[in-house]
């Protein structure tokens, strides 16, 4: 598979955001190493605000053309909004992706983890029903677990 | 007590390290090089230039841990999280979770394989809280 040209960069302001810094790392370390996951970030379009609840910090990444931008704070209207701890922030970068499909694996246990804690409401996704191609090609690049 | 940063406080790290259940465990798959913890220069408690502890982990187990001076001398580490003394002392004390501490920008990785970091999320917390069981005396207390 070859893998289209894809760009990470940091909106102005959002390097002292330290989440923007680690997120930025840290997709652009996936789409670097794994085609697939270069591929699944070139068909993204939109903006996904992650708030990260208990250290009161948040972030807007704007897909759009292959190219992530990452914001400090919620930058314009978010297409899907996360909210949750930390904790969960983390490990939402650990669901399993299926070896097959390259989309998150439902069978996973951090998948069905996770699932259970949106259940419990200790993680919030708001617009996942509206734009669910976006939130699970965010999984995709997101995720470090090995497929 | 082990005075922060000094060569028998890295030597107890080491030890801390090797006498943590939570890493012998979860690190044992780790086999992706040492990692470096940095304090910015701080002339105020005595730290001139930046200083820091590398630990060489491997399979859940660190072989040794060296005390340096110099960010030039941390090149060849793999992984290199820098913070200021101040949230070191944080560390040590339990005041500031590592990871958070990550997101929050209060430690830095400035080198290093992110998602590599991250899928080894539970051993890379437990290698920094190692600390937290060392018998410490800061500079500046």
């Amino acid at each position: 598979m070859s893998a289209p040209i894809c760009s990470v960069s940091l909106a102005p302001g959002a390097d002292d955001n330290g989440f923007a810094l680690m997120l930025s790392q840290l997709i652009r370390q996936n789409v670097d190493e794994r085609p697939e996951k270069a591929v699944a970030l070139s068909k993204m379009w939109g903006r996904v605000a992650i708030q990260v609840m208990d250290l009161g910090m948040s972030v807007t990444l704007r897909f759009a053309d292959g190219r992530l931008t990452v914001y400090d704070g919620v930058a314009g209207i978010p297409d899907i909004t996360v909210r949750a701890d930390a904790e969960w922030v983390t490990k939402m970068s650990l669901v399993e992706i299926h070896p097959r499909f390259g989309l998150p694996d439902p069978r996973g246990e951090v998948f069905q983890e996770i699932q259970r804690a949106e259940k419990a409401g200790e993680i919030e996704t708001i617009g996942a029903l509206s734009s669910p191609l976006l939130l699970l090609r965010l999984n995709q690049v997101m995720s470090v677990a090995q497929a | 007590m082990h005075e922060f940063p000094s060569e028998s406080w890295t030597a107890a790290f080491a030890d801390a390290v090797n006498n943590n259940e939570v890493y012998r465990t979860h690190g044992k798959p780790w086999t992706f090089g040492g990692v470096a913890m940095v304090i910015s220069a701080d002339p105020a408690v005595g730290i001139e230039d930046d200083t820091g502890m590398f630990l060489d982990v491997h399979e859940g187990e660190c072989r040794s841990a060296t005390l340096k001076t110099g960010m030039d001398s941390f090149a060849d580490a793999p992984f290199v999280i820098v913070a200021t003394y101040e949230r070191w002392k944080k560390v040590i004390n339990g005041d500031i979770d590592p990871i958070k501490g990550m997101m929050e920008g209060k430690l830095k990785m400035t080198k290093g394989h992110l998602p590599t970091m991250l899928r080894f999320v539970q051993s890379s917390r437990a290698l920094v809280t190692s600390a937290t069981s060392v018998p410490t005396k800061f500079r500046d207390e």
